[in-house]
């Protein structure tokens, strides 16, 4: 066997100004052909030891580095990055923070061009690499024409170009749509085929990144490596156990975790669904019941059971009393942005207390609609009205009474100085004593009492993320738009927010998400309501949209992993609806924490 | 460059000119720096005449060497001559009529007079600004902001560290606009908060645009930047013939500009 590509040996680094060590005792080899896969529970590291591996730290980054990254032969620590470049390739989470150029060509020429190689391979190199990502037609194009799972492609010609026979990539999907992920990882597929290039990955997308792993590398919360070996070793016989840990594993394998301690003797752990699916139909019907639990939004489902294939729009308007008044209506919605239709004639009825996602592909409108419902933009009047009001006519102030609206970057709302008055400028109608107490409450059931005082932007991401929905609900706004909450963010972080989001929606606020996440969709949202080409596709319970393979089929969406496993099982009727992890049980005292979704989420990063 | 990249140039997407259109093929540092003495003469002059000249010239020039656009004619058609006149009357009224006293009165508005010196200061105030934008439109309105930094770069001898950093930077303008109007919407929905200028929404895009740049910058050196003291150029940008005739031929009617309305009155 040759000599490993890179050799981590012993490795600890810290941040310059940071008590805690960021990583502390990482060990492991990548050899050529490999694919390895780095696994850990939040900040156990991960992205830190990247930057570390083509020495942007410490020479880029300050930080206190022992131990050693070795590659190809030349220490990281003393070898200029600028040479380590031409041995590992880097491929980072934001597509839009790694171009630089203003053609895709010129792009992935960059590399090679800072290594002075002559015109003619620069442009040999250029080639091979766009062609081996599929971009090579689109060589003239401005990279901003690219959708986000183009950009990323592209980063990682720009990567090969450079002929680097290792590709390190940090989380290189987190922003990116269910089909910028498919072609991600299409192209990575590619890339390994050839057999002559490695791969580190860390990602926390392991559905589709499992597939083509070989190897696993798996550090604790301190950063240390306390596994390291073939996939089916590691995450099939210690599933349980990095689990605890905080890991994150494939939602097959966790599905299998729930439906082992359910009865279902399924050995070896599925890592797939298609590996769920077959196990599923092996194994015998456990012999205790009951056997899926049946939670708050499932009871709701099951009164309009699910059709097989077919979901007419507006077939069930809500899950909740249809004699109730809906809270927020759209009538005839129709916008036009530029000269294009972005929505066509949107009939929606939303009833308090609902969960409600809206899901559809790029560009069909989702963004805009939840902007026209919030009133963010002004819908065309008499379209739009929470309760009675015209949300046309409404001034913000009293329409920040009524709908509180989250971007996706909690920065861009901050407004003032501190934490307080951030909370207070929500306020200024009401009494200073009434404002005061209301602050108060805000800031506690946040948890941000202690934090009160602290400009916004010096806040942690997780508190930013908490202070950016208590401004949105001060007011007393009854229903809450998010945009896209989770995305971008890391796996922990995302879940810390829809836990505070399911609790929001048990004490009665009225949720609507614009979303990709389809585990999102199908773990919280009561209501899902597909949209394409600005129309509404499907509005019905989730578990009746995640019925229909053939309608999200249409909408550009992706089953997501547990319905891909469940839906074609023949053997276990009682599985076959199912579409949350919660449903799966775990045993008799787990029924509550079915019905509450944040019990998932928690379980889900492994902090509980 | 008779070779295959010169189709590649970055912004090849702009439709290829008529011949007649040379603005576009000249070097960037030749369309800035052949009007540059004429503009700093400008700032001393005195008289009408003389940027009314200029600005014939400079518009001469454009109309002829650039390509025609909703964006130029707008430019040269509607923004300049509004600029003049708003200049004009302005500087009339402002001009201290005690300087003028002597002259015809244009226009009597009860004890307050317009006399004719003062709306000849004003016109010749407006029409050298007029003539001085005008001037510097010649490179701006011809000229994308990559090809300047290559010139920079390679006739300048600007680091390149500096000039291409500077080109990754072209890339955060629209990507700023975005995420500004983003912030625009986020602060309106807060309650109708209006910032004052847009002061308020000064600490969201620079906090977002540090830790862009520092990405950004991450990106470039995983990717050899500065490697070596000097990169692979693709995209040359050379002083060619006729930019040197470019260059002499308007340095040339500058000075006759100067010349004949020789406007210091020794």
């Amino acid at each position: 066997m040759s000599t490993p590509l890179l050799r981590v040996a012993d490795l600890a680094i810290r941040h310059e100004g940071e008590e805690v060590a960021a990583a502390s005792g990482v060990s492991f080899e990548v050899r050529r052909g490999e694919v390895v896969l780095l696994l850990g529970p939040s900040g156990s590291g991960k992205s830190t030891l990247t930057l570390a591996l083509n020495g942007l730290i410490p020479h880029d980054v300050p930080a206190r580095v022992t131990g050693s990254v070795i590659v190809d032969g030349m220490d990281a620590a003393t070898t200029p990055v600028a040479q380590l470049a031409t041995r590992v390739g880097m491929v980072f989470q934001d597509p839009d923070a790694q171009l630089v150029t203003g053609t895709v060509l010129d792009e992935v020429a960059f590399g090679p061009e800072n290594l002075r190689l002559p015109v003619a391979d620069v442009l040999g190199r250029a080639e091979t690499a766009l062609r081996r990502v599929g971009l090579w037609e689109r060589r003239h194009e401005n990279p901003d024409a690219l959708s986000g799972g183009g950009r990323q492609r592209l980063a990682i010609a720009a990567a090969l170009a450079l002929g680097s026979d290792l590709l390190v990539l940090d989380e290189p999907t987190a922003n990116l749509d269910p089909q910028g992920i498919d072609e991600v990882y299409a192209a990575l597929a590619d890339v390994v085929a050839a057999g002559d290039r490695a791969i580190l990955l860390v990602e926390h997308n392991l559905d589709h990144a499992i597939g083509f792993v070989d190897r696993v590398v798996v550090l604790d919360a301190t950063g240390r490596t306390i596994a390291d070996g073939p996939v089916a070793d590691i995450l099939r016989h210690r599933a349980a156990d990095l689990h605890e840990l905080g890991v994150w594993l494939p939602t097959s394998t966790l599905a299998a975790l729930r439906l082992r301690e359910a009865g279902y003797p399924l050995d070896p752990l599925p890592l797939t669904p298609a590996e769920l699916r077959s196990a599923l139909e092996g194994v015998p019907q456990p012999t205790h019941t009951p056997v899926v639990e049946r939670g708050r939004a499932q009871r709701a489902r099951d009164e309009t059971p699910p059709a097989p294939d077919h979901v007419p729009p507006h077939s069930a308007r809500s899950t909740t009393d249809p004699t109730e008044h809906p809270i927020l209506t759209a009538r005839g919605l129709s916008l036009r942005r530029g000269g294009v239709e972005v929505l066509r004639d949107v009939e929606l009825d939303i009833q308090p207390g609902e969960f409600v996602a809206v899901v559809g592909a790029n560009g069909t409108g989702k963004t805009t609609l939840l902007h026209a419902l919030a009133g963010v933009v002004r819908p065309p009047r008499g379209t739009v009205h929470v309760r009675d009001d015209d949300i046309a006519r409404l001034r913000p102030r009293e329409l920040a009474r009524r709908i509180g609206f989250v971007f996706q970057n909690p920065e861009h709302q901050f407004i003032a100085h501190t934490v307080r008055e951030e909370l207070a400028h929500g306020l200024r109608d009401l009494p200073a004593d009434e404002a005061d107490a209301r602050i108060i409450d805000v800031l506690d059931r946040f948890g941000l009492t202690a934090r009160a005082d602290v400009h916004p932007f010096l806040l942690s991401g997780g508190q930013k993320r908490r202070l950016s929905v208590g401004t949105a609900l001060v007011a007393g706004a009854p229903i809450l738009a998010l945009d896209e909450p989770t995305f971008g963010q890391d796996r922990a972080r995302a879940d810390e927010l829809l836990e505070l989001l399911a609790a929001l929606n048990r004490d009665g606020t009225t949720i609507i998400v614009v979303t990709h996440d389809m585990q999102l969709v199908t773990e919280f949202a009561t209501r899902t309501i597909v949209l394409g080409h600005g129309r509404v596709l499907a509005d019905a319970p989730t578990a009746q949209v995640f019925a229909a393979p053939t309608l999200l089929e249409q909408a550009g969406l992706r089953l997501p992993p547990l319905r891909e496993a469940l839906s074609g099982l023949r053997s276990h009727p009682e599985l076959a609806g199912t579409t949350r992890l919660a449903e799966l049980a775990r045993g008799p005292s787990t029924g509550e924490a079915a019905s509450c979704p944040p019990g998932e989420a928690t379980e889900r990063t492994g902090s509980a | 460059m008779t070779t295959a990249s010169l189709s590649l140039d970055p912004y090849a997407d702009v439709a290829p000119a008529s011949p007649v259109r040379f603005l576009h093929r000249l070097n960037p540092l030749v369309k800035l720096l052949a009007p540059a003495p004429a503009m700093i003469m400008l700032v001393f002059v005195r008289d009408a005449a003389t940027p009314a000249a200029f600005l014939a010239l400079a518009y001469g020039v454009i109309l002829v060497g650039a390509r025609m656009t909703g964006r130029l004619a707008l430019m040269l058609f509607v923004a300049v001559p509004a600029l003049t006149a708003a200049m004009t009357i302005g500087f009339a009224a402002w001009t201290d009529p005690a300087r003028v006293a002597g002259t015809t009165a244009v226009l009597r508005l009860g004890d307050w007079t317009l006399h004719a010196g003062a709306v000849q200061i004003g016109a010749a105030t407006g029409l050298r600004l007029a003539a001085i934008i005008a001037l510097a439109l010649v490179a701006g309105l011809t000229t994308t902001g990559p090809d300047l930094a290559r010139s920079l770069v390679q006739q300048l001898r600007v680091p390149y560290r500096v000039g291409y950093t500077a080109i990754a930077a072209f890339r955060f303008v629209p990507r700023f606009a975005r995420e500004l109007e983003i912030i625009r919407q986020a602060h309106r929905v807060r309650a109708g908060h209006r910032s004052f200028l847009g002061l308020a929404y000064v600490v969201p895009l620079l906090a977002g645009a540090i830790r862009h740049a520092e990405r950004v910058a991450l990106a470039m050196d995983a990717r050899a930047f500065g490697a070596h003291p000097d990169r692979t150029e693709r995209h040359l940008v050379p002083v060619r013939a006729r930019d040197v005739v470019f260059g002499v031929l308007f340095l040339a009617a500058s000075t006759a500009v100067f010349w004949v309305f020789f406007p210091w009155g020794l």
